[in-house]
This record gives C-alpha cells, sequence and structure tokens, in this order.
C-alpha cells in the first residue's frame, strides 16, 4: 500500500475515534494491538492471509479484542483487516498516534518494558521523561519479553537504553 | 751371348791364318803367347765388342743401374720418411700418452670439483629445506594454536553468554524487574541518562 493510502486510512481511523470522543482511549488500545500484531508471527500470517475469508479474519479480530478493548478500537481493527490492509496496520496506527500526538501538541514516547508498567510508573516516568526532554509527552507502553528486564525508551530519534537485554548484548560482545 | 759368339768367331779365323788344320784341332805353335795376328785381331773383336758394348748395351745397363740406384734411393728416402713418420708418430703417440695422463688428470680433478660442489649444493639445498620445513612445522603449530586458542575463546564466550543469559534471565523476579523500572524511572527524573 502507498504512503498516501496508509495516511488516508491513518487520517480516517483518527477522525473517527475523535468524532466517537475515545481518542485518546482507542488510539492507546490500537497501538497495543499494532505492537502485538508485529510481534506476533501467528497473528500476521493468520491477519494477513488472503485464502481466509475476510468475515472469518474480523471474527477473529472480534474474539480477540472482545471485552479487552473498546467497541470503537474493535471495529476499526476489523475494518482495516476486512479491506485486506493487515500488513499495513502497525503504519497505520503509527501515523495515527503521530496525529493524536500532534493534534494534543505532544511528542509520542514509546516505552518497552519485559513487564507491564502500573499507572503510577507510566505516570512518573512520563513525567521524568519530559522532565530530561523538554518536550510534552504522549507515553505509550509495549510489554516486549525481548528486553528482558529495566527499559527502552524511544522520543523520537532520541533513544534511551537502559535494558538488561543490550547489557547482555554488550557483555556477549566484549566476550 | 753376343761376346762369347764374337770371341768364337776370331779364334776360328785366327786358327784358319796361323796354324795349319791338321784335323786334330788347334794347335798354338809357341807355348807361352798367341801368334800376333790372333793378337790383333783378338784384341781389335774385343775392341769391336767394348764399344759395341758401350755403345748398345752400356746405356741399358747406365739406366738400369741408374734406376737401380734410383730405387735404392727411394726406397732409402722411403724408409728414411717412414722411420721420420714412425718417429713423429711415436712422438706423437707419446704426447697424446702425455695429453691422455694430464687430460685424465685434469678430468678427475674436474670430476672431484664438480662432486665437492654438488655436495656442498646438496648440502646447503638439504638445510635450506630443513630450514624451511622447520619454519612451515612451526607455523603451522603456531596457527593450529591459534585456531585452537580462538575455538576455545569462541566455546568460552558461547557457553559464557548462555550461562550469563541463562542466570540474569533466571534471576529477574518481579521484584527485581520493579527495582530495575524505578531505578531507570529515577535515573531519568534526574538526568542520568545516556540517549544513542
Amino acid at each position: 500500500m502507498s504512503d498516501a493510502q496508509i495516511q488516508g486510512y491513518a487520517r480516517a481511523l483518527f477522525e473517527i475515534a475523535r468524532a466517537d470522543g475515545t481518542l485518546d482511549e482507542v488510539e492507546d488500545e490500537l497501538f497495543r494491538f499494532a505492537r502485538s500484531y508485529e510481534g506476533s508471527e501467528q497473528l500476521r500470517n493468520t491477519l494477513s492471509d488472503d485464502q481466509i475469508p475476510a468475515e472469518k479474519r474480523q471474527a477473529i479480530i472480534e474474539d480477540l479484542l472482545d471485552g479487552k478493548a473498546t467497541r470503537t478500537t474493535t471495529q476499526l481493527v476489523s475494518m482495516v483487516v476486512g479491506s485486506g490492509k493487515a500488513r499495513d496496520l502497525p503504519a497505520i496506527v503509527d501515523l495515527l498516534v503521530q496525529r493524536a500526538s500532534s493534534a494534543k501538541q505532544l511528542d509520542t514516547a514509546e516505552v518497552r518494558t519485559a513487564v507491564a508498567l502500573t499507572a503510577d510508573q507510566a505516570d512518573r516516568l512520563k513525567a521524568a521523561l519530559e522532565n530530561a526532554t523538554g518536550k510534552r509527552l504522549n507515553l505509550k507502553t509495549i510489554v516486549d519479553p525481548s528486553v528482558v528486564g529495566g527499559v527502552v525508551a524511544t522520543v523520537g530519534d532520541d533513544v534511551i537504553d537502559d535494558s538488561v537485554r543490550t547489557r547482555i548484548d554488550q557483555l556477549k560482545a566484549r566476550l | 751371348m753376343i761376346v762369347t759368339q764374337l770371341n768364337l768367331l776370331a779364334t776360328g779365323v785366327l786358327q784358319a791364318e796361323s796354324v795349319p788344320n791338321d784335323g786334330v784341332g788347334s794347335t798354338s805353335l809357341n807355348p807361352y803367347f798367341a801368334p800376333l795376328k790372333e793378337v790383333v785381331i783378338g784384341g781389335l773383336a774385343t775392341l769391336i765388342v767394348f764399344a759395341l758394348l758401350w755403345k748398345f748395351a752400356w746405356p741399358a745397363i747406365a739406366k738400369g743401374m741408374s734406376d737401380r740406384t734410383a730405387r735404392i734411393q727411394k726406397d732409402l728416402d722411403e724408409s728414411a720418411a717412414a722411420r721420420k713418420q714412425a718417429e713423429t708418430d711415436a712422438a706423437q703417440i707419446r704426447t697424446s700418452l702425455g695429453d691422455v695422463d694430464g687430460e685424465r688428470t685434469r678430468l678427475f680433478a674436474e670430476a672431484e670439483a664438480q662432486a665437492a660442489a654438488l655436495l656442498e649444493d646438496g648440502r646447503t639445498r638439504l638445510s635450506q629445506e630443513v630450514a624451511e620445513m622447520e619454519a612451515k612445522a612451526e607455523a603451522d603449530i603456531a596457527a593450529a594454536a591459534g585456531r585452537g586458542a580462538d575455538d576455545l575463546r569462541a566455546d568460552i564466550a558461547r557457553f559464557s553468554s548462555q550461562a550469563i543469559e541463562s542466570s540474569v534471565t533466571s534471576s529477574l523476579d518481579d521484584a527485581t524487574q520493579q527495582e530495575l523500572i524505578e531505578g531507570f524511572i529515577a535515573r531519568v527524573g534526574a538526568g542520568k541518562v545516556v540517549t544513542s
């Protein structure tokens, strides 16, 4: 899919969520689903398989997100998958998040941890990152077991990597 | 032959004139000297005979003698030449023998020199080959040792990496995870982090 089409889908999702009044929640849920989609080969293969009928793929989406995400989020993801654009879902969601952050005059901060952050930890981490970068941030947290431990925070082009994975890799390289 | 016939003819003439033929044979009247007529005629006949001989026989005799002399001289010359040739050949043979001895000596010396050179060359080449083989063997040993050391280091690094990852992963309980997260938040808040 071309960049223009991806931007078109992102703008459409953004406008629907904003019109629905659930932009923050939908944005966050879409971001988490996109990361899960990236991290699961089985999910990618299933949702992007054109041999599987669109209705069945949409049923899988609804089954996965039922009770775990808002109805708007479920419908938006189902729409993208049903239109055969599942491969571009992460890119569409990233643009949506950027657009949402821009609308709130915020920069996106992506934080990866091996275990889920508590709400308090997320708030304090957001404040710390805003203090360190001097920017107002839209914090997006991702549970990524490959981090092993610690935190990897990405704000724009800046990466703050304090993960156990990186330390192990550095130690391996020295060995 | 001719001389004998002429003498017999002259004797017959004299006998007929000075001594009567008694039918028994020729008989001289003087027992010591022949009759003068017989001497003269005999002398003339002799002179004639000698003249004829000088006129007709002598050139042939002289030629024969000359030819014989020449032949003898030729034989002598040939003998002298043969002797000279023999002496020359003998000298050449002696010289050749001397040359053979010298050549043999030279060949022996040259062969010995070549053998010595070959021996020295062989020793040098052998020494070089031995040195090269030793150097190659040392290099091979060093390379093998290096490879062994590299393999060992790689194995150690791999096992160490696995051990480290396994040890770290197993030690990361929830409390440790929270501690790492809190530590990160504290360092970021204090501005003690480095971005990349």
